[in-house]
Formats: structure tokens, sequence, C-alpha cells
């Protein structure tokens, strides 16, 4: 069914070695505008690595990564007007602790003149009205809970207008009860048909939200399933055992 | 409660009778070392007596380093028989350590030994005098131009007179003394400046009256430009830095009580003799002889008379000068540096560029900021003759050194996680570093950065040693003339205290204001 719709990302045998360690083997795979796509597999199998090397934030030792046409791995490609495109949500969050929440969301769009400071900060409040948080916008990071930075994290990322969005595990540095909030924004943003790139442990949400789900184990993908299919008929062996475990 | 109570008194009294007994005890103490010590010195007097220069040998003397009195004594330093020679950068500060028992004689020259035995009545002049000599202007070698000029105008103004006069009036006797000043004749001066190096603490050849050098070398050198059609400029410095000053270019005569020595000849030359004098030896009379006058008085004396308070006024304004343009070219350079070495760190690339910064870190933290001051002064910017701007420069270079390294700790503890973000939303490496980590790093860095300025601050007490008056030079020119130790140096250290007290405020109130987003 991607097959379908406009090709997004197309990556193509993705190697990255660190010396002698190769973390990623030799990934190829697509994802298409609109999908969701949950990445699973044990800790330390390169799932972070992979969606790292979307951006770049990992410069990848081998192969090639293709945006919206552009190889974005050759070296005279500017690589700052692709991650514009290119929205990233973390694990810590890594909102700007100098910054007020509303500096925070206007600080890339205004300096990659995006916008004006004007447009920016109209922005700014819709996103902030969007994710609930209007009354923080001139608070500082420090003063909120985990998972309402989660969700500046998210504003700030959107500002830019994103094609698609990287998520790296964004809900494990949460409390258990501020899990369902930043899940349930993702779940809206999914809706609205934006293209996401989730890496999580939260087997609930990539059964619930995503079309796709990829296993990578040992620095390959070893499945590429829709849900159910991946859920309640593992193939793979190492799946069926990853999926015992934290099922 | 009221047993708290009971027990909370009896420990007041407790220790209230404990601290006045402690100090009855070390009063009582005190007492009879005060007593013991005067024993001690008069026998140590009267073992180390100095009587006359056969005296001198296996006693400790004191004199100004890079004198004649230094060349000569130095000889009785090698005769193994046991003779220490203190070499202190002027002569007041040998007297002062004489006053204070810590050497047995000073040898120095007639006319400044004659002031300080005037203003120290337990002080004498030993009737014997130690040498004979011939003071002499020094030029650089190869000036012999200069040289041949400067010996015409010297026999010229002996013949008409001049000479002698400028001479009556420092070194005459009472009746001549001070009444007849050399006034500067009215010539075309289109022969140039004449640059003049010399050690104003010297009186009554140069030193300082009213905020200006004075003297008997100053009144001859003023005659000698007079015949030569050209201005006389005057290079303050310390003594033993003259030769070096006309050598390197700085200066083009020294002229400081200078002798004609053979050591002397080798790096210099020198013009024919202006006047003789004599090297003489100073001693203690006796200890009881000692005057005391009010504190008021004193007071007065080192600040009120001549204008003195003038020097620190001055001396103050000149280290806040240095200290804050140094403090300007070091975050500059330093965050330069660190921007450099960081983005070599993070990314490759700038090999050239951090192998310079590296070397740089490596000579400035790797030397003393006073060798570096004189190397810059003396042999990397001999042609500037701006002693501030030298002194800036100089500790602008060695203050970013170090700010660098604070720097780039600042930066590489901002956490990862900041940097990735920045550069996920599109923003470049530059972009990234001035919005995003530099801010936060100088945050972290604050504190450290401020001793860092605190301690500058401090370091340019070193900036007398090329002659310039910072603060601490003040009370050394204020030193040499009151023979005082104690005022001048309190104040200047309490000056100091102020400054860095309120520095400290500052900074502590920023940070604050600074962390407010933190919690």
């Amino acid at each position: 069914m991607s097959d379908k719709k406009n090709v997004l990302l197309k990556i193509d045998n993705l190697q990255k070695e660190y010396g002698d360690h190769k973390v990623l083997k030799g990934i190829t795979t697509t994802i298409s505008q609109g999908e969701v796509i949950a990445i699973i597999g044990p800790s330390g199998c390169g799932k972070s690595t992979f969606l790292r090397s979307l951006n770049l934030l990992e410069l990848p030792t081998g192969g090639t990564i293709s945006f919206e046409g552009t190889d974005i791995t050759d070296p005279s490609v500017d690589i700052n007007v692709m991650r514009e495109k290119i929205g990233m949500v973390f694990q810590q969050f890594n909102l700007f602790p100098n910054m007020t929440i509303k500096e925070n969301i206007m600080l890339a769009p205004v300096k990659r003149k995006k916008m004006t400071k004007e447009e920016a900060s109209d922005k700014a409040d819709e996103l902030l009205k969007r994710i609930g948080l209007s009354d923080k916008a001139d608070t500082y990071p420090a003063m909120l809970s985990g998972g309402q930075k989660q969700r500046v994290a998210i504003a700030r990322a959107l500002a830019m207008n994103p094609d698609v969005m990287l998520f790296d595990e964004p809900t494990s540095a949460l409390d258990p009860e501020m899990v369902g909030e930043v899940l349930n924004l993702m779940k809206e943003l999914a809706a609205d048909g934006m293209t996401m790139v989730v890496v999580t442990h939260e087997m609930g949400f990539a059964k619930e939200v995503a079309n796709r789900v990829l296993f990578i184990n040992d620095g390959n993908i070893q499945e590429d399933e829709i849900p159910e299919e991946l859920f309640n008929n593992p193939k793979n062996e190492r799946l069926k055992e990853f999926l015992s475990k934290v099922l | 409660m009221k047993r708290v109570n009971w027990k909370a008194e009896l420990l007041t009294v407790l220790v209230l009778v404990l601290l006045i007994g402690g100090i009855c005890g070390t009063k009582y103490y005190q007492k009879q070392q005060e007593e013991k010590k005067i024993l001690q010195e008069a026998e140590k007097e009267q073992k180390n007596k100095v009587k006359s220069v056969d005296d001198l040998s296996g006693k400790r003397i004191g004199v100004q380093i890079g004198t004649t009195g230094d060349i000569y004594v130095s000889d009785y330093e090698k005769d193994g028989s046991g003779t220490t020679v203190e070499r202190y950068n002027k002569g007041a500060d040998a007297v002062q350590a004489l006053k204070l028992g810590k050497i047995d004689a000073v040898v120095i020259d007639e006319q400044p030994a004659l002031v300080f035995v005037k203003k120290n009545n337990n002080l004498k002049i030993l009737d014997e005098e130690f040498a004979n000599e011939d003071y002499a202007i020094c030029i650089d070698k190869e000036n012999t131009a200069l040289k041949d000029k400067i010996n015409k105008a010297l026999a010229k103004i002996q013949e008409d007179g001049t000479l002698e006069k400028i001479k009556e009036n420092y070194v005459g006797s009472e009746d001549v003394k001070g009444k007849n000043p050399y006034k500067e004749k009215n010539v075309e001066r289109n022969n140039g400046t004449l640059t003049m190096a010399t050690n104003a603490e010297f009186p009554p050849y140069e030193y300082y009256v009213n905020d200006k050098i004075t003297g008997l070398d100053v009144d001859m050198m003023k005659a000698v430009c007079d015949e030569l059609g050209m201005a006389l400029k005057i290079e303050d410095m310390a003594f033993d830095s003259i030769i070096a000053a006309v050598d390197s270019g700085k200066a083009d005569v020294g002229a400081s009580g200078m002798t004609v020595t053979e050591e002397r000849l080798k790096n210099i030359d020198f013009s024919d003799s202006y006047t003789n004098a004599k090297q003489v030896i100073i001693v203690k009379t006796s200890s009881a002889a000692i005057e005391k006058s009010s504190f008021v008085d004193k007071l007065k004396d080192n600040f009120i008379t001549d204008g003195r308070y003038k020097y620190i006024v001055r001396g103050l304004g000149n280290t806040l000068i240095i200290t804050v343009f140094a403090v300007a070219i070091g975050i500059l350079l330093g965050f330069l540096i660190a921007i450099i070495r960081t983005s070599h760190d993070r990314n490759g690339g700038l090999i050239v560029l951090n192998g310079i910064a590296k070397l740089y870190l490596t000579i400035v933290r790797g030397t003393p900021v006073l060798v570096q001051l004189l190397i810059i002064f003396y042999v990397i910017l001999t042609s500037v003759n701006n002693k501030i701007l030298v002194a800036v420069i100089a500790f602008g270079l060695n203050s970013a050194a170090y700010v660098a390294e604070v720097v780039r700790s600042g930066i590489m503890a901002v956490d990862a996680g900041q940097f990735e973000a920045g550069r996920s939303l599109g923003l470049n490496y530059r972009q990234t570093m001035f919005s995003i980590i530099i801010p936060q790093a100088v945050k972290n860095i604050l504190p450290a950065l401020c001793n860092e300025f605190i301690s500058l601050l401090k370091e340019t007490s070193i900036a007398g040693y090329i002659g310039l008056v910072d603060l601490t030079k003040a009370g050394d020119i204020i030193r040499s003339s009151t023979y005082e130790a104690y005022i001048p140096l309190i104040t200047v250290a309490l000056i100091y205290l102020a400054i860095v007290i309120i520095l400290t405020t500052g900074i502590n109130y920023m940070e604050r204001s600074l962390r407010k987003n933190e919690r």
C-alpha cells in the first residue's frame, strides 16, 4: 500500500560503523508520505542509530539516504536546509534551559529566516494553544513537568513545518502518568497525516497508531509488517523472543 | 528549657574565662618574647656591627640591584667569608631592611645615602668611603654619532659653568642647595626627541616631586638637550632595565647615576663622565632613637605632602584601565580560541588554527606573566612607547589563554543533547554555538571567569616592572620618598581589596539573576 503514495525517504544499504563495530549492516527501506512507522527492537540493536542517521546526526559510513529526491549523504548538500524539513524529538527533550517556552519554539523559524518574529510568535501561540500550554509561554523549561517538556519539544519541532517527524524514544524518560499526554499528542499528529518515524518501547502505541512496524535486530531490519501481522503472527525467532519479553 | 539555659550560661562563662585567660597569657608571653628579642638584637647588633669597610666581610649587606654597590659587594660574596648580599629593587627598600635589622649595612651612592640618613635619625654614614666612581650617560654602542654630540654638549656646559651650577643645586653645600634650579633655555628643538631612561627612585639624581621626575641627572640632560636642540623625554623604569632599554632602542640614553664598569661596557657605551660620586656604607646607630611621629602626621606625610595622593589616584586609574582593556582582550581572544578548539574537537577540521591555539596556550600558561610582560616590552614591541598599551596587550594575551580553557570547559559541560537539538532544527554550527551553547556555557563558567579577572587585576601589580605607574608602583613611589612601609602598602592593599569585593558582589548578583530560570 505504501507504493501508492509519494516516497519521502528512500534508504539504501545504510551502514554505520564505529571502528570495527558494525552497528548498521545495510538497511534498505522506504518511507512514504503519511506513514507512521514504529521501530522496535532490543536495546543496542541499532534502532536509535538508524533514526539519528535519517537527519545525519549520525554520519553513515556507507549507503545513501534520499529525502524528497535529494541524496542527503552527498557532502555538497546543505544538510541544514534538509533538517529544516525533518523534525526531531529526543528522549531527554533537550529544551533550551536558558530560553522561555515561547523562545524555544520561535528560535529556529526566526534564525533560519523561515518566518519573521511576528509570524513565529503567532505560530508559537497557535502551537502552545494546541498542546494546551498557552499559560506557560513565558516560563522556563525548568518549571515544567516531563510530559509538558516533551509536548513543548514536539511543538518546537512542528514550528518549522517539517515534512517528517523523527521520535527517539519520546516517552522513555517520562514518569508513567505522563506518558499518556505525550502519546495522545502524537496520535493527533498521526491523525492529521504527519509522516512519523518513532523508535519506541510502547507496544500499545505501535499497535494502535503505527501503520508499519520495523523490527530491527543486529543492525538489520528483520521484520517489516503491518502491526496486526507483526504482533499476532511473528515469523522471526528473535522477534518472538523479544515480544515474549516486552508484552 | 531551664536546664538548657543553665548549661548555656555555664558555657558562656567558660568561654569568657578561657578567652580572658588566653589573652592575658598571650600578652604575658608576648612581653617576655619582646624582652628576649630586644636582648637578642642587642647581642646581635654588637656582633654584627659594621664600623669600617673591613668589617663588611661576613655580614649581611644590602644593595640596590644592578648598581655599582651591587657589583663591588658581590666580590665579598665569593670570598668564602659567609657574606650575604641582599639585592633590593631600590635603595629605599635596602634602607628599610636595615632599619628593621634584617641586614647589617647598606652600600649605596653617597647622595641618596645623605637623603636617607637625613630622614632617619637612627642611621649614619660611615666616615670611611667604600669606593669612588664616575657617573656617565650610557648610549647604544652603535650610536657613536650621538655619543660624540653628547660629549661635545657636556664639554660645553662644563666650560660655561652650567654643569657646576646644576651640581651645586643638588649636591652642594647647604647655602647653595636648591637655590638655582636649572631653567630650560628657549631654543629651537628641531633635532627630534631624546628619550632618557632612568630610575626615578634615586634622590637627588632622579626622583619624583609633584608627579614630575626631577634631579641632578634630569637637569644635566635638560642642559645637554638645550645644547643639542632636542626635546627631552624621560622614561622611568627599574634600574636594572635601563641598559636593556637603551640597547633595545626603547630609550636613546640612560642617565641614572650610572657608573662606568667593565661589565656594563660589554653591552653599552658611555659618554664622558659628568660628575663623580662616592659609594658609602650606611649602618644603624642604636636602636634607642626611633623617632615616633603621630599617625596623623604620617598620613599627612604619605598623602598630602607634595601631593603624593596623586600617585595613588593616577596609579589606580592606570591599574583599572589596564585591567578593563586586558579583560576585553582576554574575553574576545579567549572565546575565539575556545571556539576554535571545541570546533576542532567536535568536527575535526581547523587543524592549523587548532595547532596555533594549542601552541599559544602552552607557551602562555607555561611561562610567568612577568617574563611575558618583559619580553613583550623589550623584545617584541620595542617600538611601542605607550606602556599602558604594552601592559594591556601583555595582560590581555596572558588572560586569553586562561579564559580560553575556562570557556572550553564551559562549552564541554553543556549537555551534548543541546547541540543535537539545535542542529536537528536546521541551525548551522555557528548559530547553534552562539544562540544555544555559549549562553549556557557563560552561565556555567561565570564564577571561574570572575576569579580569572580578579587574579588579573592583582597580576597587573607587576606592571611597575616596565616603569608604569600602576597602583602598586604608586605605593612604591610614596614609600621611596617617605621611607614608610606601613601606610602606603596597607593603603594599596585596601584599595585592591575594595575593588575585588565590589567585583565579587557584582558577579554574585549577576549570577543570581542568571540562575533565576533554572528553578
